[in-house]
C-alpha cells in the first residue's frame, strides 16, 4: 500500500475510534435532542392545557357564546352573571378572570380583570370586540354584509425586494433571501466550530509526533509530503465522516418525524430542498475552502511546538484570526455594504465567513464572487506550500524560544538543506 | 556497505559537523560516542535524509542513499516515543506498513518477538498500559521487525535494566548476523566496548577517533599496569616510567607508566622472586579514552 494512504488510513483510523471523536459527535446531536423535546414538550404542553376559567357578565348572550368557542380554550362560568359575584370568584380562585361586557348603542365598553392569566389573550380579544361591535353597527346601518366586507377589506401591500447590479434592477424573491442569509448564518458557525475542533485535531496529531520523535522515524520512512497530506487528508476524513453522521441522522429523523403536525408546523413553510440547494452552492464552496484553510495552518503551527503541552499556544493565533473572520462575518449579517465587511470579503482568511454574508443580502456581483473564490483557493494552495516548505524543517527544530524563534531556526534549516541541495546537484 | 565521505554541516555561523567520514560493511557494527552537543544526532540526521549535508555524501551500495533505500532502515531515535492510545500490534504493523512491508508479512511474526524481547502484556494492550522499560522495547521491535539493512540506533541502552539491555544486545547480534549494518550511539562504554567491531569519537563535530576499538585503545599504549607483588609504591615509584601509584580496594597496585616499554623492567623486577598473582598491563579503557579525550582542548 502507498505510505500516504498508510498514514492517512492510520489517523483516520486512530480518530474516528477515539472516545473523543464519538463525543464530539455526539455532544450537537444530545442538544439538538433535547432542544426539540423541550420544544415538543412544551408545545404539547400548551395545547393539551386545562381550560382557563373565566367569567363573561353581559347582557348579549351571543358575547358568552362567542368566547365559548372551543379555539379560546375557556371554560366560562355561565352561573356567574353580576359583577360582585364575578369579584367573589376570582377573589376565590375558582376563575382566572372575568370580562364585563356592555352593550349600548351598538357600542361595546368592555372591562377585563384577570390575574394575569388573560395578558396573551387581550389583544385577540379586544379584536373580535371590535368586530363584534362593526356587526353591530353595520346591521343598525342596515349593510350588506357585501358592504361591510369591502368596508373592512385590508390594504394589499406587495413587497419586491431588488438587488442593483450593473446599474439594473433585478427583483428577488425574499424566501429566497432569508435562506441565504440563514444559511450563510449557519456556515459561519459551523465553520467556526469545525476549525476549533479539526485545527485542534490536527495540530495535536502534529506536536504529539514530533514531541515524541515519532515524526523522525516517519521522516526516515516516508517523505515529509506524504506524511503532511497524509494527515491533512485524514483529519479531513474524519471532518467528513462527522458530516455524513449528521447528514444520514437528520435525513433520517426528517423521514421519521415529516409527518408529525409539530414538524410539519416547524418545517411546513420552509422550502427543504431550496435550503440544500442554496448550501451545496457557493456556501459549499466557501465552507471547504475555509476549514482546510484553517486546518492547514494548523498543520504548520502544530508543527512549531516542541511539545504537546504547547499546542495550545501554538494554534492561538489560528483561533484568534478564526474569530476575528466570525464576528466580521456577523458584522456583514447587519451591515453588508460596510466598507470594513467588503474589504474583509477578499481577504482569504475572512472570506469563507464575510462573503456568504454579502452574497446572501445581494450586495456583491458575481465576478466579485468569483474573484475571492479564486483568492481564497489560490490562497489555500499557496499556503499548503509554504507549510509543506517548513514542516520539514519545523519538525527537527526543538527549541525553547517562542514561535517566531522556532520559525527562524526552522528558515535557517531550510535554507541551509536548499543551498546543500543545490551545490550537491550542481 | 554504508559509506559516509567528508560529512560537513553548518547552520548559519555554527558548525555541526565538520569532515565526518566512516565505512560499515555488512554485518558490522559501529559505535558513535561523544559527548552532548558533538553532532552525533546531526550525523544521524544526514545519514537518514533528515538534513542535506554542504559537503560531503553518503553512499549505499555506491550510491548515493536516497529516499529509495528508505525500506532498509531501521532507525530508533534518542527520545522514545510511541502512540500512546494504539496497541502494540497495530503500533508494530504502522510502523512496518511505512518500511513498505505487508501487514500479512508482519502479522505473524509480532507474537515471537514480542517473546522474544519478552514484553509483558499482550499484543492488544495499549501503549501506555505499559511500564516504560517494556515500552521501549516494543519500538525497539518496531525498529528491528522488517528487518533492516541500516540499523541506526540512537542512545539504545538507556533506560534499560541489565536483564533488558542484554536481550537488546542480542537482537543487534541477531541482525548483525543477517548481515545488517549498524551504527548506534551510546554513553556507555562498556556497550561500545563489548558490541563494536570500530568506532567514531565526535568532539564539536569533528573525528578525533575512528578505527577499530582495540586498535584505538592500543593507540594509546599499555600505559596502565595492575600488579600484585612484594614491591613496595615507594620501590615502584622509583622505576623511571612510572607517573603514579595508587592501590584499589582488592590491594592490587595499579601503576601508570609514561612508556610502556617500561613494563618489562617492572616485571622483572617484581618476578624476581618467581610467582606473583597479578601482572596486567592494559591499555587505557575507552571510557578514559573518552574522559580524556572530551577534556582535551581543541587542537
Amino acid at each position: 500500500m502507498n505510505k500516504f494512504w498508510v498514514i492517512t488510513k492510520e489517523v483516520y483510523k486512530k480518530n474516528i475510534k477515539s472516545l473523543g471523536f464519538i463525543v464530539m459527535v455526539l455532544i450537537p446531536l444530545i442538544i439538538i435532542g433535547f432542544i426539540a423535546g423541550m420544544t415538543y414538550y412544551f408545545s404539547q404542553e400548551s395545547q393539551n392545557a386545562e381550560p382557563t376559567p373565566i367569567a363573561v357578565v353581559t347582557d348579549d348572550p351571543a358575547l358568552q357564546e362567542l368566547f365559548s368557542d372551543e379555539e379560546w380554550n375557556f371554560d366560562i362560568a355561565e352561573d356567574i352573571t353580576t359583577e360582585e359575584e364575578a369579584e367573589t370568584a376570582l377573589t376565590a380562585e375558582d376563575i382566572e378572570g372575568y370580562m364585563v361586557i356592555n352593550t349600548e348603542a351598538q357600542t361595546l365598553e368592555a372591562e377585563i380583570v384577570h390575574s394575569n392569566g388573560l395578558s396573551n389573550q387581550i389583544q385577540i380579544i379586544s379584536e373580535v370586540l371590535t368586530n363584534y361591535q362593526t356587526m353591530l353597527r353595520a346591521d343598525d346601518l342596515e349593510l350588506a354584509p357585501e358592504q361591510v366586507m369591502s368596508l373592512t377589506e385590508p390594504v394589499e401591500v406587495e413587497e419586491t425586494v431588488v438587488s442593483i447590479e450593473a446599474g439594473a434592477l433585478t427583483e428577488e424573491d425574499t424566501t429566497d433571501r432569508m435562506i441565504q442569509e440563514w444559511s450563510a448564518y449557519a456556515v459561519s458557525i459551523a465553520i467556526m466550530a469545525f476549525i476549533m475542533t479539526y485545527s485542534g485535531i490536527i495540530a495535536e496529531e502534529v506536536a504529539n509526533e514530533k514531541g515524541t520523535r515519532i515524526m523522525e522515524i516517519i521522516l526516515s520512512s516516508a517523505t515529509a509530503t506524504n506524511h503532511f497530506f497524509g494527515k491533512l487528508v485524514g483529519v479531513i476524513m474524519v471532518m467528513l465522516t462527522q458530516i455524513a453522521i449528521y447528514a444520514a441522522v437528520g435525513f433520517a429523523a426528517y423521514l421519521y418525524f415529516r409527518d408529525t403536525d409539530f414538524v410539519q408546523g416547524l418545517i411546513g413553510e420552509m422550502d427543504i430542498m431550496g435550503m440544500l440547494q442554496e448550501l451545496l452552492g457557493y456556501t459549499l464552496i466557501f465552507f471547504v475552502a475555509g476549514v482546510l484553510i484553517y486546518v492547514i495552518l494548523a498543520a504548520f503551527f502544530g508543527s512549531l511546538a516542541t511539545k504537546m503541552e504547547d499546542v495550545n499556544k501554538a494554534v492561538t493565533p489560528i483561533v484568534f484570526i478564526a474569530l476575528a473572520g466570525f464576528y466580521v462575518g456577523l458584522f456583514a449579517f447587519t451591515s453588508p455594504e460596510n466598507t470594513l465587511a467588503v474589504v474583509f470579503s477578499y481577504i482569504p482568511l475572512f472570506t469563507p465567513f464575510v462573503m456568504p454574508f454579502r452574497i446572501a443580502s445581494g450586495t456583491v456581483a458575481t465576478s466579485g464572487i468569483w474573484l475571492s473564490i479564486v483568492g481564497t483557493v489560490g490562497f489555500a494552495a499557496l499556503i499548503s506550500a509554504v507549510a509543506l516548505a517548513f514542516y520539514r524543517s519545523n519538525v527537527l527544530v526543538y527549541s525553547d524560544t517562542n514561535i517566531l524563534g522556532t520559525i527562524k531556526r526552522s528558515w535557517n534549516i531550510m535554507q541551509s538543506n536548499k543551498k546543500a541541495r543545490k551545490q550537491r546537484d550542481a | 556497505m554504508l559509506e559516509v565521505k567528508n560529512l560537513r554541516k553548518t547552520f548559519g555561523g555554527l558548525t555541526a559537523v565538520e569532515d565526518v567520514s566512516f565505512t560499515i560493511r555488512p554485518g558490522e557494527i559501529m559505535g558513535l560516542i561523544g559527548q552532548n552537543g558533538a553532532g552525533k544526532t546531526t550525523t544521524f540526521r544526514i545519514i537518514l535524509d533528515l538534513l542535506t549535508a554542504d559537503q560531503g555524501e553518503v553512499l549505499w551500495e555506491n550510491k548515493r542513499l536516497s529516499k529509495k533505500i528508505f525500506n532498509k532502515i531501521g532507525y530508533l531515535p534518542e527520545e522514545r516515543g510511541l502512540y500512546p492510545k494504539v496497541s502494540i500490534e497495530n503500533q508494530i504493523l504502522y510502523f512496518a506498513q511505512l518500511r513498505g512491508k505487508k501487514k500479512s508479512e508482519i502479522s505473524p511474526l509480532i507474537d515471537d518477538w514480542l517473546k522474544k524481547f519478552d514484553v509483558k502484556g499482550k499484543k492488544t494492550d495499549k501503549v501506555k498500559t505499559l511500564s516504560k522499560g517494556n515500552q521501549q522495547k516494543v519500538q525497539l521491535i518496531c525498529t528491528l521487525i522488517h528487518e533492516p539493512e541500516l540499523i541506526i540506533l540512537d542512545e539504545p541502552f538507556s533506560g534499560l535494566d541489565p536483564v533488558n539491555a542484554e536481550l537488546l544486545e542480542e537482537g543487534i547480534r541477531e541482525a548483525q548476523s543477517k548481515g545488517a549494518r549498524i551504527i548506534f550511539s551510546s554513553h556507555n562504554m562498556n556497550n561500545v566496548e563489548e558490541l563494536c567491531d570500530s568506532l567514531i569519537m565526535l568532539k564539536n563535530g569533528r573525528q578525533v577517533l575512528h578505527g577499530a576499538v582495540r586498535d584505538i585503545r592500543e593507540q594509546f599504549g599499555r600505559t596502565k599496569l595492575f600488579l600484585e607483588s612484594d614491591l613496595s609504591k615507594e620501590a615502584l615509584l622509583e622505576f623511571p616510567g612510572v607517573q603514579r601509584v595508587e592501590k584499589n580496594r582488592d590491594g592490587i597496585d595499579i601503576v601508570y607508566l609514561t612508556q610502556a616499554d617500561e613494563g618489562k623492567a617492572i616485571f622483572e623486577a617484581a618476578t624476581r622472586n618467581g610467582y606473583i598473582p597479578t601482572f596486567s598491563q592494559q591499555p587505557p579503557t575507552l571510557e578514559e579514552i573518552f574522559k580524556r579525550m572530551a577534556g582535551e582542548r581543541n587542537e
